[in-house]
């Protein structure tokens, strides 16, 4: 046995993962130690910087735009889980149905808005809610004799923004639904029939066990995607938050505090926040989906 | 050692070499490229327009052997986060940059010393600049009492209105004074000709949700938003009453305004259908009336804007662009030749009403009879002498780091106001007049606690 071959392979390792830890350190560990540095800190810019310790905390606390941000966060990211998610499994249950022709060409065209992008659905969905001229006015005008000046983008800012996701999303979130449907056991399904098992019984006991762990991930991603909520408002509220805050979301906040107001101190501490808040949900969400299965 | 390293090595695969050999060949490669280093001095802009205006300039200045310029148009979002970068991390940006009114708040918004652009307030009375260039204009460009850049433009104010429905119904637009008469004048214009219970067309292109124009008009009237210190004023009973004014004419039955917003499709569609018989006017926006709405050549006329009370002023202002000198430049002097070439060139001048229908600030080149030319889009008026007439009598604006969040706050202020007016059908204007000064409190609260805690921001000697 040479001296120096053992010591040659151990050395291998660390040359091995050296590339990848050196990455990780300069674009991960370094940024989050100076995000922690900074959500301590006042600035203006790198170069204008002030220790305030907590005091970026202290404000958001009382900060009446932050809370707001976070309500209405929160109001989408429910309106993701909670309508969106079940229209999406019922479309995907829909196509799933057998001797459906053409499941194909339905599929492409739920899942079309994807293909355009965030920002052309946010620009179409700005003028089709338009008043006097937009599509969806006229259409309600013309059938209901709603007025013109429905004030979509004025008023009903957040019900306007998950109608524009679930345009974009519920055929997303069908693909996923609609690949865990055609693996469920045909032969449990033909079984809980013989049983006597009716529709909602099938549905309830064989199919729903059986796509949960899609049914998890979906709704873990949907949760990420809607408190990360920035490009659909910016764009459809022309780079505001929109009349009284109604499209402020928590993202939207963090832009406004470190890139507009160039505050990145303030950004930092709702950055923290919002890393916090992601971090609780997917613990929560984790938990449910254990205790459910 | 070396048996550790031949050891390593023989144990790293081709693959693995292929990658580090180009991974550190790639880093070498780039820390030994020699830093592009420009001959001429960079200039940002946004417009394209003012591109077009500058070029014959520099073209001249090419052929005199002066240093070259590489201008370059660079969007305003893009621009501003260029600008602002440099200016945090203190890293060379351009030797010039043009911004406009938005973006000025958030570049004056640190320690008066750390303000990316050059301190030019000696400079320019040194070399008598103060008293050429129209004093109002200075103001959104001053902060703390230095002036960051030169004023590009005035941008006064009058009222466009669509001469061939207004003189067509046989108003004649010389009985308004005041806006109370406007309203009262040109009430004939909103009949309901078409008999679905509502006014076919209204007064003014004005809605609670657009903070522009809100604020043009409140200046007007002598409102303001921020105090000489710098300090937030929103919350005073004239602000209220004007927010009140203009908030009763979007609600009930005596709404006179409509929502018909600039630079939409749906908003020219509105215009061309006369759906708003009038509009605020600054003088920039004559030309985008001119190329987004052809068809209402001939049609259109212009006219002071009503007072709000006799006697009152005519006229407000709306935007704003400047051009400063970054601190970073190397070539300061050469900058500071080429900023004042631009600025104060007569042929330049010219250049920016003929193709921009922009009032220059340079007092001197006021009397140029190209202001007196008939206008064919606007029915043949002289409307350039019309804006230079009102130029002098714009109203003075105090600059702040958070002019942005004050409009933002004045927007949700009328807003909220106008949406409780709907629904309690309170149209009377002394109670909506109350619920604008607690909605004005509240503005102000939110600004000044946003101010409170900027730990930079020093109030004006």
């Amino acid at each position: 046995m040479s001296a120096g071959r053992p010591q040659g392979r151990s050395l291998a390792p660390y040359a091995l993962a050296g590339p990848f830890v050196i990455v990780f350190i300069i674009f991960v560990v370094v940024p989050l130690a100076r995000a922690g540095v900074l959500a301590l800190q006042q600035t203006y810019g790198p170069q204008a910087a002030e220790f305030v310790l907590f005091g970026n905390f202290a404000q958001l606390a009382r900060d009446p735009l932050f809370w707001r941000a976070i309500a209405n966060t929160l109001v989408f990211t429910a309106a993701s889980v909670f309508i969106q998610l079940p229209l999406a499994l019922g479309l995907a249950m829909l196509l799933n149905r057998p001797g459906l022709r053409g499941r194909g060409i339905y599929r492409l065209i739920f899942f079309s808005p994807q293909l355009m992008g965030m920002v052309f659905v946010a620009t179409l969905a700005s003028i089709v809610f338009e008043k006097r001229s937009g599509l969806l006015n006229q259409a309600l005008h013309w059938a209901f004799g709603v007025s013109l000046d429905f004030p979509w983008l004025q008023t009903y800012v957040m019900p306007t923004l998950i109608i524009t996701t679930l345009w974009m999303y519920v055929g997303f979130n069908m693909v996923y639904f609609l690949a865990a449907l055609q693996n469920v056991d045909k032969s449990l399904l033909e079984a809980a029939s013989i049983d006597g098992a009716g529709p909602w019984a099938k549905f309830r006991h064989v199919t729903l066990p059986a796509i949960r762990p899609v049914g998890s991930f979906v709704v873990l991603l949907s949760i990420i995607g809607s408190l990360q909520l920035f490009e659909l408002p910016y764009v459809m509220l022309n780079a505001t938050a929109g009349p009284a805050n109604r499209g402020l979301t928590i993202v939207m906040y963090l832009y406004q505090s470190g890139f507009e107001v160039g505050d990145l101190g303030y950004a930092s501490a709702i950055g923290w926040v919002l890393a916090l808040m992601l971090v609780g949900f997917a613990i929560v969400q984790a938990r449910l989906a254990r205790t459910e299965v | 050692m070396r048996t550790a390293i031949e050891s390593m090595l023989s144990s790293v695969s081709l693959g693995i070499g292929v990658i580090l050999t180009l991974a550190i060949g790639s880093s070498l490669a780039l820390l030994a490229w020699p830093a592009r280093n420009s001959p001429g001095l960079e200039m940002w802009i946004f417009s394209p327009e003012h591109k077009l205006l500058y070029e014959p300039a520099l073209e001249q200045r090419a052929a005199q052997d002066e240093p070259n310029v590489n201008m370059r148009v660079i969007g305003i979002p893009a621009l501003k986060s260029r600008m602002m970068s440099g200016f945090f991390a203190g890293l060379p940006t351009a030797d010039l940059i043009e911004i406009e009114r938005q973006m000025a708040g958030q570049a004056f918004t640190g320690p008066i010393d750390s303000v990316g652009f050059t301190d030019l307030t000696d400079l320019i009375e040194r070399e008598g600049l103060l008293e050429q260039i129209n004093a109002p204009s200075f103001g959104p460009w001053t902060s703390r009492g230095r002036i960051f850049g030169l004023p590009h433009d005035v941008h006064p104010v009058l009222l466009a209105y669509r001469a061939d429905i207004v003189e067509g119904a046989g108003i004649d637009v010389t009985q308004i004074e005041t806006w109370d008469d406007f309203a009262r004048v040109m009430r004939p214009l909103m009949a309901d000709n078409d008999g679905d219970g509502n006014p076919d067309r209204y007064l003014l292109g004005l809605w609670e949700t657009d903070a522009d124009r809100m604020e043009t008009l409140m200046l007007q009237g002598g409102g303001r938003f921020f105090d000489e210190q710098g300090q937030i004023a929103m919350d005073t009973d004239l602000n209220a009453q004007l927010l009140a004014k203009l908030v009763s004419w979007c609600v009930g039955p005596d709404r006179i305004a409509a929502d018909v917003p600039d630079f939409t499709g749906a908003g020219n569609k509105l215009k061309l259908e006369g759906y708003a018989v009038a509009f605020v006017m600054p003088d920039w926006m004559c030309n985008i009336w001119r190329l987004q709405l052809p068809q209402l050549a001939g049609k259109v006329k212009v006219m002071p804007l009503p007072a709000w009370e006799p006697g009152g002023r005519r006229t407000s202002v709306w935007g704003g662009t400047m051009l400063g000198v970054p601190k970073t430049t190397q070539r300061f002097d050469e900058s500071w030749a080429l900023a004042r070439d631009l600025y104060f060139s007569e042929s330049i001048a010219r250049e920016l009403y003929t193709r921009n229908d922009i009032v220059t600030p340079i007092k001197l080149y006021w009397d140029d009879p190209m202001f007196d030319q008939p206008d064919a889009y606007f029915s043949g008026q002289a409307k350039g002498r019309m804006y230079v007439q009102q130029a002098p009598l714009i109203p003075a604006r105090t600059s702040s780091p958070y002019y942005k969040q004050a409009m933002d706050r004045l927007r949700d202020a009328a807003v909220a106001v106008a949406e409780w007016s709907r629904s309690t059908r309170t149209y009377e204007y002394d109670a909506i007049q109350a619920r604008c000064r607690n909605e004005l409190a509240r503005a102000e609260v939110a600004v000044k606690r946003q101010m409170d805690r900027n730990v930079f921001l020093e109030a004006s000697p």
